[in-house]
């Protein structure tokens, strides 16, 4: 699992540090772009998807002490964190597709579409993840193992990192 | 003892996030504003892996590459910005 969550933050990674030296080239264009987004949604995004990962930590505590119920809903919290986070992006993208801010818009966007929407994907598996895990729980004869629960776990932990890494480059620092 | 500690993290964690955002909207020099915020990533960066994901009960060499690739991204991103 670690090294699937290595080469994801490397890939993100790269990309980023890509997007950055771009940057240089169109300085004024990656700043009046970055100003077109709305950072209080990436702000809240990041708030619903830490307070998910939260959750995410709880479940797995709770499952380890055999508190089936509890880990459970703890569950039902992270995947309505990652629900809320699908939600407010949706709003985003429809806000940006509204005003013309396509992916062949400019350079910025062009990073800004690509990057977002690959998180995005990442999330949604991470929620099918969750839902499986969800629905193993809650089975009449639980088979479900520790390290299943975990890798889970670390899969959707790792969305909340590279959102963590999307954020302030995007949303922030231009 | 162990929830009030990931209770803390997560708190710790929207301070600095909402922190970084303030910084954000309200600095005014680009090169100072980058670097706070970046210090502020690392730290959110950190605290998510090694508290909520259990990095720190990962093998060395985990905790290892993961604080390197940040350092090395923080740092070439700081350089460019």
């Amino acid at each position: 699992m670690w090294i699937i969550l290595f080469l994801e933050l490397l890939t993100f990674g790269m990309a980023l540090v890509a997007m950055v030296i771009y940057s240089k080239d169109e300085p004024e264009v990656f700043h009046s772009s970055r100003l077109l987004l709305n950072s209080t949604f990436g702000l809240v995004n990041t708030i619903f998807l830490l307070t998910s990962g939260f959750f995410m930590v709880k479940s797995v505590e709770s499952f380890k002490v055999n508190n089936i119920k509890k880990s459970s809903l703890y569950l039902k919290l992270t995947m309505l964190g990652g629900f809320l986070f699908l939600l407010l992006k949706s709003f985003e993208y429809f806000e940006k597709i509204e005003a013309g801010l396509s992916i062949g818009y400019n350079t910025f966007f062009s990073f800004y579409w690509m990057l977002t929407l690959f998180h995005v994907i990442h999330v949604l598996v991470g929620l099918v993840i969750l839902s499986s895990v969800y629905f193993s729980l809650n089975k009449k004869n639980m088979d479900l193992a520790v390290e299943d629960f975990e890798a889970s776990a670390t899969f959707w932990h790792m969305c909340d990192l590279i959102w963590l890494l999307l954020f302030p480059i995007i949303y922030l620092i231009f | 003892m162990k929830n009030q500690i990931y209770f803390k993290v997560l708190l710790s964690l929207l301070a600095l996030t909402i922190l970084a955002a303030f910084v954000a909207k309200f600095g005014f020099d680009l090169k100072a504003t980058a670097a706070i915020i970046l210090a502020l990533f690392m730290v959110k960066f950190l605290g998510v892996a090694y508290y909520f994901m259990q990095l720190k009960k990962a093998h060395f060499f985990w905790k290892s590459a993961v604080l390197i690739f940040v350092s090395i991204f923080l740092a070439i991103v700081f350089v460019s910005v």
